[in-house]
């Protein structure tokens, strides 16, 4: 009876180190996110300042490529929105997860209440 | 204590905690602050490169060639400057517009740092919190941890039969809110003496305690009472008021469980009084009235000596007397009231202190019964006024005013004058000045139509910029008089006050 409760428990514990693992990962991405998010808001800011004479490029690898003042100007407002499009997901996906794993620990705490119980009337016999 | 010893090294722990927290969070801020300064500084060399860079056409350099080695060369087109944005973008721009973009760059590095020092600053403000609560709790030192249980309701209970729920208009008897009020301030008292007792609290001291604080109770009235003389009461405060403040204790300890005397009742402390206590209180007063003629519901205030008789130029070649023994007469003939409930003095009623004290004693009187006034400010119609004759008394009272205002320019404080010495605005007096029915020359009562002079600083709206010189105001009655003496007789009462307002 304390082995299987204790083998559970185990089973119980790995489930929610992942899913800690998947809350962390999920985060980083989006504070990664965040900072391309400030850098572009930054870049966007900084073309407008400039005026058409000035030639705008892009780089693409190892490779300068000359562009248009007016489309990357676009270009950087779209590459925006998709950022921030992708804050929310994640935002959302993260408090899933978090939802999921209040879950888990609370199966985890009574789980381990169990065990403990168990292996107190063990103890006893 | 073995209790709260355990919870002061749990407190202490969670402190400990607390504060290593927020110094973590302080040192982080450094430590980014630290980057951006440094960021900034970068930025400013090249700021400054950048002006330089234009001056001359070409520079000659030593090129670095790989890690190890350079290579003389020349710089040319020192104007154009190819630019990271950011993100893998690049503009080709002149050196000037290469500085804007750095300026922009700086305000945004600027903007971070401010925001890093202000958490800074917020953090080391609350680690210091922490600290302070962790000597606390570590060891008692100066400051004492007050703590306040619940739990004094059956106490409340037991003395307090007659404690009802009050509404605006009800009028609780005079001893049980009296108790009541007792009982508060003992607990309050209590409480903060005793500190961290839980549960002692509600100990019933022996006896003897019970006289002694008695007796320190009666030389505390009696100091009180003395300084009462000495701020123009007219009439017995001290003997009544210790008196009724001694049967008071006497009643309260007989009553219930004593809990320990902690404050005299004292009549003046605002301590939730509501407005029914205002009202009973003010009927009382009015019921002393009845039977001594001496007491009022004036505002008295130290270093003023009130008038008893004032002379009132109506300007129609007429003097009025104003005479307080007359306006007591007056109020005493008036009121009809349930009866004396003490028949004590309760002239500390009279005593305003605080706010709630001019709520208590300004009420309208509907009905004949006392009624708390929603806002002292408001002005009051004249149907609602005491006012019998508008010509004469709107005469009167506009001088009255003046004098209170003389009085107010002179002092700057709120003496206690003739008829009410209110610092009411607009309002007209209390509930007792009511003799609606007397026409006579001077009904003594006073009452205040128009706006009070500006020299009161605070409590006047819209004063009309009255002079506090004697020959002046002589002339102003003369102009004045007229208008506030047409004003009522066409218009409704909510017009009159629109326009006193004005």
């Amino acid at each position: 009876m304390a082995e299987a409760l204790q083998k559970k428990l185990k089973a119980e514990l790995e489930k929610y180190t992942g899913m800690q693992k998947d809350v962390s990962k999920s985060m980083s991405a989006r504070q990664k996110l965040e900072t391309q998010l400030t850098d572009n808001n930054i870049v966007k800011e900084e073309l407008d300042l400039l005026d058409g004479t000035n030639t705008v490029y892009k780089l693409i690898g190892p490779v300068l490529v000359k562009q248009d003042l007016d489309e990357a100007k676009a270009t950087v407002t779209k590459r925006l929105e998709y950022i921030n499009g992708e804050i929310q997901r994640y935002e959302a996906i993260l408090k899933d997860m978090e939802k999921k794993s209040e879950q888990h620990r609370e199966l985890l705490s009574s789980l381990q209440q169990e065990y403990q119980r168990a292996q107190g009337m063990a103890g006893k016999v | 204590m073995a209790e709260e010893g355990k919870m002061n090294t749990e407190h202490l722990g969670g402190v400990v905690r607390l504060r290593e927290e927020h110094e973590k969070v302080v040192r982080d801020c450094d430590s980014r602050l630290q980057h951006w300064k440094k960021v900034s500084g970068d930025y400013e060399a090249l700021n400054e490169r950048l002006q330089t860079l234009p001056d001359q056409l070409s520079y000659d350099i030593m090129v670095p060639f790989g890690p190890l080695a350079f290579m003389p060369g020349k710089l040319v087109h020192t104007n154009e400057v190819t630019a990271l944005l950011g993100d893998n973008w690049f503009a080709k721009c002149s050196s000037k517009q290469a500085q804007k973009l750095v300026n922009h760059r700086m305000k945004y590095v600027k903007r971070e740092m401010d925001a890093l020092s202000k958490t800074k600053k917020n953090f080391e403000a609350r680690a210091g919190f922490a600290k302070d609560l962790e000597t606390i709790s570590a060891s008692k030192g100066d400051c004492i941890d007050i703590r306040e249980e619940e739990g004094n309701h059956d106490a409340a209970l037991t003395k307090g039969k007659q404690r009802i729920a009050h509404k605006p208009n009800s009028k609780p008897k005079c001893e049980a809110v009296l108790d009541l009020k007792e009982e508060e301030e003992e607990e309050e008292d209590e409480d903060e003496e005793e500190g961290r007792d839980g549960g002692s609290r509600r100990a019933v001291l022996t006896e003897e305690e019970l006289w002694a604080r008695l007796d320190e109770l009666e030389k505390q009235e009696e100091l009180r009472d003395e300084q009462d003389r000495l701020s123009d009461t007219p009439d017995m405060n001290g003997e009544d008021t210790s008196s009724l403040s001694s049967e008071e204790e006497k009643d309260g300890e007989a009553a219930a469980p004593v809990n320990g005397l902690g404050l005299k009742p004292s009549w003046t402390s605002p301590h939730s009084e509501a407005p029914p206590t205002a009202d009973r209180k003010e009927e009382e007063c009015d019921d002393d009235e009845e039977g001594d003629g001496s007491c009022l519901p004036t505002i008295f205030f130290s270093h003023t000596v009130e008038p008893k008789k004032v002379r009132i130029n109506t300007g129609k070649n007429t003097m009025l007397k104003f005479s307080e023994r007359k306006e007591q007469k007056e109020h005493s003939k008036k009121k009809k009231k349930n009866g004396h409930n003490n028949g004590h003095s309760l002239h500390e009623l009279h005593k305003i202190t605080t706010p709630t004290d001019i709520y208590r004693l300004f009420v309208d009187v509907k009905n004949g019964e006392p009624v708390p006034r929603k806002s002292i400010l408001k002005s009051r119609s004249r149907e609602n006024s005491v006012c019998s004759d508008t010509s004469e008394s709107s005469a009167a009272d506009f001088e009255e005013r003046r004098m209170i205002g003389r009085s107010f320019s002179h002092d700057e404080l709120t003496h206690s004058d003739t008829s009410d010495g209110i610092t009411e605005e607009d309002s007209p007096t209390a509930v007792p000045l009511h003799p609606a029915s007397r026409f006579e020359a001077f009904s003594g009562t006073v009452v205040e139509k128009d706006p009070m002079p500006s020299a009161v600083p605070h409590l006047t709206i819209v004063p009309p910029a009255l002079p506090t010189i004697l020959e002046r105001k002589q002339e102003e009655v003369t102009s004045d008089a007229p208008p506030p003496e047409q004003a009522p007789k066409r218009v409704s009462k909510f017009k009159a006050a629109r326009l006193q307002q004005k």
